[in-house]
Formats: structure tokens, sequence, C-alpha cells
């Protein structure tokens, strides 16, 4: 008992930001599995963080309401950015939304009565690791509900042609427009998440370092099932705790490396359907030959 | 009236920076179709290059700068050929190289973080020209002068490159469809190597001379370049150098002028507001080719 709490003194914050940072990677999943790149996920986890942490500084605002308003705001700063940007193709979308990030850290700066500006903002409110594991895990629900659902099988379908999916009499604008609130509301959870967890939030938490960690959490994972973000934010944040460990000199060129070495071995992900899809049948196949060889041998004996 | 030129001046000179890093950022993007976030660490490295070469060997400014331009090519070649070459018989489009640039990026940052001993390093004054020149009652740094005339040879020349040689079009053909242009004859994987070498050199040559005219030898220069190249290569169009070249010059100018008139907390604002603005009212940018298609 005594080793697990030292276990979790040494790693407890790992695990919380493993779990922040799997609410930023399910809402980058939600536009991918769409066929979308988009950047803007920080968006919504910047509307969603410093609206519930006004809301809590302010008004007084307890943790249970605090998380569904960081979830409306996000969706709705998604049905705004949705609106403007689902006309783009998809190379201008990546570098719109991109663009849109660098925007928000310099909105965030200079409306200091929203956001605190440069000084930031003291958040008075903690969320326990178990409550965020609660939430995540609901989410985790929600997004394997969707997978098996009309939705689900709709944007893989717009994800792989857009075309064919139209001719199939599913509205590409539509389906995606749908992964758009979706990410909304689970990055705005995030951002919430993470304005909770800190404690202190200011223009700089909501930047380029989140994109970045989100993408490759979402791409390390595999970004072709549910599971594959969440698994993805553990790996990616364990990653630099594990290389502190291991080579503590030089821990950010051993992340960068582990990080390369994945991508190019296994482009596809750490959790891919396809894979298991390919071995299962792999296995029949042998499975059958081995029976047709016995049945041959029978015959012949 | 005097402050206004001088002004102009400045942000010409800081506005070819973005540009020449722009131009490089832009050809890897739409000849190779590569979002590369590793593409500010080439500059870096450049500079730093740049700096050991004049700090250790005591070498002329022109081998200073070369020293950095053939470094970042060569490190351009390296993270291509690393990185993403092995990405390209597995299909897995803009995404994979997406995740092996940030990779890279967080690789050579921290590589120069470690080369730079975690502070800024500057240029010896004695070793670059940092003399005035004077035009009528203006007086213009050389270095100012420098960097607006080497945009202006870069441009022209890649852009002669990309358009009028038979080494351009096959370039070109590869933006549009690697297999195509392997079927019509074209050695895909010398234009791929070329390409980076290309980006990287240009890109290291904004790295050299903003390093020198801004004093900041570190992993951070890098990190401006990009930002405000990326928003060059936005708002000019990126399949045109020229565009580019014109947007980069023009952010510059607008910076300056904002930080000048309004106010410096406005700077960064304007220039990504102008480029949201392009982005969504007009993609393809300046110079954009209406019917650009990637398959």
């Amino acid at each position: 008992m005594e080793t697990l709490l030292d276990l979790w003194a040494g790693y407890g914050s790992t695990v919380t930001f493993a779990s922040v940072n799997a609410f930023f990677a399910l809402s980058t999943y939600a536009v991918l599995s769409t066929g979308v790149l988009s950047f803007t996920t920080v968006v919504f986890a910047a509307v969603g963080g410093f609206l519930s942490a006004q809301m809590a500084g302010k008004f007084g605002v307890p943790l249970w309401a605090a998380f569904p308003m960081a979830a409306l705001g996000g969706g709705f700063a998604a049905a705004v950015v949705a609106g403007a940007f689902l006309r783009l193709e998809s190379h201008w979308m990546a570098l719109a939304s991109l663009a849109l990030v660098l925007i928000t850290r310099v909105t965030a700066l200079n409306t200091p009565l929203l956001t605190g500006g440069v000084n930031g903002l003291i958040v008075p409110l903690r969320v326990e690791p178990l409550e965020l594991a609660l939430l995540l895990a609901l989410c985790a629900l929600v997004f394997w509900r969707l997978h098996r659902s009309w939705y689900g099988l709709a944007a893989r379908a717009v994800r792989e042609d857009a075309a064919v999916a139209s001719t199939m009499g599913i509205s590409p604008y539509r389906v995606q427009f749908a992964a758009f609130l979706i990410s909304g509301v689970v990055g705005g959870l995030g951002g919430a998440a993470l304005a909770f967890t800190l404690q202190f939030i200011s223009p700089e938490t909501y930047f380029i370092g989140i994109a970045f960690t989100m993408i490759a959490s979402t791409v390390l994972g595999g970004s072709f099932h549910w599971l594959g973000p969440i698994v993805g934010a553990a790996v990616f944040t364990a990653l630099p705790t594990a290389m502190q460990a291991i080579v503590p000199q030089i821990e950010d060129v051993a992340k960068g490396v582990v990080l390369l070495l994945i991508m190019i071995f296994l482009p596809r992900g750490l959790i891919d359907p396809r894979a298991w899809g390919l071995r299962r049948a792999a296995r029949l196949r042998e499975e059958n030959e081995r029976r047709q060889q016995a049945a041959e041998r029978d015959a012949h004996a | 009236m005097q402050l206004f030129v001088e002004q102009l001046i400045n942000g010409w000179a800081l506005g070819s920076l973005y540009a020449l890093f722009g131009i490089g950022f832009g050809l890897v993007f739409s000849t190779l179709g590569i979002l590369n976030a590793a593409h500010g660490t080439y500059a870096s490295w450049a500079a730093i290059a740049g700096y050991y070469a004049v700090d250790r060997f005591g070498v002329p400014f022109p081998v200073a700068v070369a020293a950095g331009v053939v470094g970042g090519g060569l490190l351009a070649v390296v993270v291509d050929q690393i990185g993403f070459q092995p990405l390209r018989a597995k299909k897995t489009g803009m995404l994979g190289a997406l995740i092996t640039s940030i990779a890279f990026w967080i690789i050579l940052d921290s590589l120069a973080g470690f080369a730079t001993g975690q502070q800024s390093l500057a240029f010896p004054a004695t070793s670059y020209p940092n003399q005035m020149v004077v035009l009528g009652p203006l007086r213009v740094p050389q270095m100012q002068i420098i960097t607006i005339l080497a945009l202006l040879v870069c441009t022209v020349g890649i852009y002669l490159l990309i358009q009028k040689t038979r080494i351009g079009a096959a370039m070109r053909a590869v933006g549009w469809n690697e297999v195509a242009a392997a079927l019509g004859g074209v050695n895909a994987r010398m234009v791929i190597l070329l390409t980076a070498f290309l980006a990287g050199a240009t890109s290291g040559l904004a790295g050299v001379l903003g390093g020198i005219s801004t004093s900041n030898v570190s992993f951070t220069l890098g990190e401006g370049l990009m930002l405000k190249g990326f928003a060059a290569v936005v708002v000019g169009g990126y399949d045109d150098v020229r565009g580019t070249a014109i947007a980069g010059i023009c952010l510059g100018v607008i910076e300056v002028f904002v930080a000048q008139y309004i106010s410096t907390s406005f700077r960064d604002g304007f220039t990504y507001l102008l480029l949201l603005a392009f982005l969504i009212a007009r993609p393809r940018g300046l110079f954009g080719s209406a019917n650009f298609v990637r398959a």
C-alpha cells in the first residue's frame, strides 16, 4: 500500500495530465474521423477554460455546473468556426485553423477583462483525478456509442471518400458540422479540465503546445478508433516522464526520437482496427488451410 | 516624413526576412505537400552554423552566410530523408509527415538549446557590415540593404527556376502528382532532394541574416520567423514565390507601422487578422492559381 501511495505521489500528476490531454486528443479525433485536420481544438479549449474559470472565480459557480458551461461554450465556438471554415478545402482548412490558434492567443492577451490578459487568471476550484477519470469515461462511452451508430458509419464514409458518401445520400457538410460540434464540446471540457488542474491559466496556456500535443497524441494512438486518442494521450504524456527517468540529460531529444520511430514504423497508430482485422483474417485463413489439409489427409486414408 | 521613410525601410527589411523564410516553407508545402513544423529550426540552425563559423574560424561575412545557407539546406535534406521519405511509400498523407516534422521540431529545438548554451548569442559587431549608408537625409544600416537585396535576388532566381527551366517544370510536376511525374520521366527522388535543399537553404539565409540583424542566435529565432513566414505564405498564395515575397514585405511594413502609429500590443494581432481574412475571403492568396487541386 505504501509503495502504491509513493507511486501515486510520483506519477499522479502524469496520470492527471494524461486524462486532460485525452480530452484534447478526443476532440481532434472527432473532426479527424470525418477527414478534417483542424487545430481549432485549442480555440475551443481556450473558450471553455476561460469561461469556466471566470464563472468559478467571479460568480462562484460549482465544479459540476462549470463543466457543462465550458462544454456549451466550446460547442458554440465550434458552430461559429465550422460555419466559416467548412467551405475551405482540406489544406486551407488546416492552415486556417492554425492561424486561428495564433489569433486566439493575441485576442486573449488583449482582452484582460475576460481572460486576465498577460497576468492570467487564478482558478479557485480544483478537480480531483477521480472526477476527471469519470468525466473521461463518460466521454469515451459517448464516442463508443457514436462509433457504432449511423453517424459513425457516415463519418467513416465521408473520411474515406466524401464524393462517394454524398452519392449514398450522406451530406458531408452536415456530418462534418456535427463532428465540429462534438469536437467543440469535448475541447471545451478539456479546456476546463486543464484550468481546474493547473489552477492558473493565461493566454500562453492555450497555444501551439497543446495543438501539437493533441495532434501527436491522436496520430500516435491511432485515428481510426476512439480508443486511439486516449491511449495516445497516455503514451505521449508518459513519454517525457519515462525519458526523464532513463536519460534525464536529453529527455526532449529522446521524446522526439521515440515519436519519430513510432510514426515511421506504425504510421496508422498504436490502436489500428484494420491491423486487428487483417490479423483475424490471417488467423482464419490459417485455420481453414489446416482444416482442409486435415480433410485431404482423411480422404487419402 | 523622414521617420515615415525610415520606418518604411525598417519594415521592408523585416518583411524581407519573413518572405525569405516563407519562400522555403512554401516550396516544401507546394512541391512536397508537407506542412513542416520543423522548418523554423532550419533557420535557427543556419544562424548557429554561421555564428560558430565566425566564432571558431573567424571567417569573413560572406563565408559565414554561405555556411548558414549550406547548413540549412543539408539539414533540410537530412530531415526529409529520415523523417519524410519512409512515409512516402506508406501513403500517410499530410498527417504522418506533420507528426514526424513535430518530432524533428522537438529534437532540433532542444539540440539548438544545447548548442547555444540555452541563451541568445549575438554575432560580434566586427564580423558583419555594420556601417550606416547615407542616402540624402536618411541613414540606413548596411544589413537592411543586404537583406532587401537578398530577397530580391532569391525571389527572381527561384521564380525563374520554377517557371522557366526544366528542373522547375519537374518540380511543379512532382507537386501536382508524384506518380504521374515519375511516369513522365521525372526523377522524383532527385526533385524531392533538390526541393528540400533549396527550401532549407532559403530559410537558412533568412535565419543567418535575421540572426545577425536582430542579434539573436537561439532557437527562438526560428519560431518567430516561422509564425510570420507562415502568414506570408498563406497571404501570398503558397504556389507562387512572387506572392510570398510581396506578402512578406507588406506584413513587415504593416507590423512596423502598427507598432509605430497605433500600438505595439496590436502588432501581431493585425498580422494574424489579415491572415484569417485572406483565408476566408481569398484562400488561394494574392497570386495563387485558381485551379490548384491536390489529388
